[in-house]
């Protein structure tokens, strides 16, 4: 079976890497490829790479709230190139407010700080696996 | 065989005896408060208690005053401003990174005017003006707005962040050469040992870089490392020690291991009493007793159950206080989500004034001196400190293992084995990995942490006009100059930077010009061009 493969990277200028670490780490540890990208990405960049990469999940996170306002030029930059990568936003800062948000914006998934490392490997499969099927 | 241990690692007894102390020379160790090596502190007295401020800017200069106002007016006593993401990563609002983030973590600040507005009335000759800002801006922004004003710059109190070796790795990238972080925190500290005597040019920010997951030795060995390279080098440019050291400062960090943080704050002031002394032979005895500022720990805090973080704040400035800072703030209880919000902010400067005036423990210097505990744990500290400053050191240059990503390695494996640590819940944090609760139940002070600062966009537009309406000749002139004098690596650029600020010069502008001179890109995000 393939690998799944995800993209882990953090937005603008935060500089906040923790948990995007701590996220790429525990996804290696279930099995899963990651392309890490690392601090200072913008949308354009980070669609490029997801492209040239070919990932199943596209996982970004940021220590403020400009998720808010990144999520939906990312989903816009994928629309625009006829692509569906599923894009998951993680971090500490995501208030349950936000997490909804962030998924009526059309994200696949949202991890707030509660989340756990099982819930994070998890859904990444499933919305990996949900991705494969159509 | 018992397996308690300290959060650094110091395996822990039951309880402490006299046996703990054997041969313990107090007069060596410990000295009275006020004298060498100043275990117990900088001073004899307790009177006047602690410099007690909270982190704030937000949105643009206007705001930011008026918010800095505002703390004053209830009871603050120092200021501590904090710039937005762009501002802390030397660009402009109007760069593209920096579009939805202007205002919301912090005040954005590009330019002289923008400092006359942050200052507007504020006492400048009265207060103490501390920055989270880039250093040389910071200064350059309060030297030219007080001399504005009739006030002279040696009367300036204050202080800035010197942050050359780990900033780039880890929180404050400004994406500029080690070589020429290290000169401008060095031209920095020098200018102001001459210009600004009374501001505290080099504080070495601790707290930042500890956040990273990092334990108390950790924090203070690789603060000790940065701290004698700087001062190394400044020696090395014939600027004598008495000039500056008095003006060092250490911003360090608490967390929860209270007894832990306060004996690492107690071996913090003995290692660099000595150190000044002994080692960079200082003779002023200022120049032996460091200025501890201290934030509690934001790590510490958890998103739920806000509420919490309330008494983790109490806690840790109760440790603090003990162990005798000289300026605390603590993180507000609404940081684990955002900017803090005014409630928060006032629960954190009531907490202070609580307990400074209602518990008493202030009242005498250094309570805990003597305790069989907590000077085998002193102890016990500035051993395992020295030991790692030895090890870091002799594994090369530190000024090399910054340049070859050493430290950045280092602080990577430190967050990976603090969030594993707190997801197996060996690192116990209550709401968050223990005792939790559902969300439809944790509702307490949550209405507060959804409340957002919104980016403040009509600042890009407003500094892409003034861009194009100062006096573009004069800006091009100083800047060129300061280029110049950057590439020579003769002269201190500090008022090279100060003239081309005083000229109309962003400091985005003069960030990148001073990247040109050592032949890296003027925009590190390789979005901008060279306007000049």
């Amino acid at each position: 079976m393939k690998k799944i493969k995800v993209y882990i990277g953090t937005l603008g200028l935060d500089q906040h890497e923790l948990g995007a670490l701590a996220v790429a780490r525990m996804l290696r540890d279930a099995g899963m490829e990651v392309v890490y990208g690392g601090r200072f990405n913008l949308p354009a960049a980070i669609v490029k790479t997801c492209l040239e990469e070919d990932v199943d999940v596209i996982g970004v996170s940021c220590h403020s709230w400009e998720h808010l306002f990144y999520v939906p030029e990312i989903l816009e930059l994928l629309r625009q190139r006829g692509v569906t990568i599923p894009v998951v936003v993680g971090g500490s800062v995501i208030t349950p407010g936000d997490r909804r948000k962030l998924v009526e914006m059309g994200a696949a998934q949202a991890f707030g700080p509660g989340a756990t490392e099982r819930e994070i490997v998890e859904s990444i499969r499933a919305i990996a696996s949900g991705r494969d099927r159509t | 065989m018992t397996r308690k241990r300290t959060r650094s690692g110091i395996p822990l007894k039951d309880f402490y005896t006299a046996e703990d102390l054997s041969g313990f020379d107090s007069e060596r160790r410990l000295g009275a408060p006020g004298e060498y090596p100043y275990t117990r502190g900088r001073r004899r007295q307790a009177e006047g208690g602690w410099m007690q401020r909270e982190l704030s800017g937000e949105g643009d200069p206007a705001r930011s005053n008026a918010q800095l106002q505002y703390l004053l007016s209830q009871g603050q006593i120092g200021l501590d401003v904090i710039g937005d993401s762009p501002t802390m990563a030397f660009l402009d609002p109007d760069h593209p990174m920096a579009s939805h983030a202007v205002g919301t973590q912090g005040v954005s600040l590009c330019c002289l005017e923008d400092y006359r507005v942050l200052y507007r009335d504020l006492p400048l000759d009265s207060i103490v003006v501390s920055g989270s800002l880039p250093p040389a801006i910071a200064v350059a922004g309060l030297y030219l707005v007080a001399r504005e004003r009739g006030i002279s710059p040696d009367q300036l109190r204050g202080s800035v962040i010197q942050a050359p070796f780990y900033a780039e790795d880890c929180g404050y990238a400004i994406h500029m050469p080690f070589r020429l972080r290290l000169r401008m925190a060095c031209d920095c500290i020098a200018f102001c040992a001459r210009e600004m005597p009374r501001f505290h040019s080099f504080v070495e920010d601790t707290y930042f870089f500890s956040e990273a997951g990092l334990n108390g030795v950790d924090e203070i060995a690789l603060g000790m490392i940065e701290i004698r390279h700087v001062v190394k080098e400044l020696l090395k440019r014939n600027v004598p020690i008495d000039s500056f050291a008095p003006r060092i400062a250490i911003l360090v960090n608490c967390g929860m291991d209270f007894f832990e943080e306060i004996a690492k704050i107690r071996a913090t002031r003995r290692l660099f009493a000595r150190m000044m002394r002994e080692e960079f032979g200082a003779r002023d005895r200022r120049s032996w007793s460091v200025v501890i500022t201290s934030h509690t720990s934001g790590l510490s805090l958890t998103a739920e159950q806000p509420v919490n973080n309330i008494v983790r704040g109490t806690i840790q400035s109760l440790a603090l206080v003990l162990a005798g800072v000289q300026a605390l703030e603590i993180s507000a209880f609404d940081e684990a989500y955002r900017t803090p919000s005014p409630e928060s902010h006032r629960v954190a400067l009531r907490t202070q004034q609580i307990v400074y005036l209602e518990s008493n423990v202030s009242k005498v210097v250094d309570p805990l001196a003597g305790s069989y505990y907590v000077e085998s744990l002193t102890d016990e500290m500035e051993r395992r400190i020295r030991e790692r400053v030895r090890e870091i050191e002799s594994m090369g240059d530190p000024a090399e293992l910054a340049e070859k990503g050493w430290f950045r390695r280092f602080f990577e494996q430190a967050m990976a084995e603090y969030a594993a640590a707190v997801a197996a819940g060996t690192l116990p944090k209550v709401g968050h990995n223990m005792f939790r609760i559902s969300e439809e139940e944790d509702t307490l002070l949550k209405e507060i942490v959804e409340g957002k600062i919104e980016p403040c966009r009509e600042r890009i537009g407003a500094i892409r006009r003034y861009k194009e309406t100062r006096n573009v000749e004069s800006v091009r002139l100083a800047l060129d100059a300061l280029r110049k004098r950057a590439e020579e690596e003769r002269e201190n650029i500090m008022p090279y930077v100060i003239e081309a600020f005083r000229a109309g010069a962003t400091m985005g502008e003069i960030g990148g010009m001073l990247r040109l001179a050592y032949g890296w890109p003027y925009d590190p995000h390789g979005l901008v061009e060279c306007p000049f």
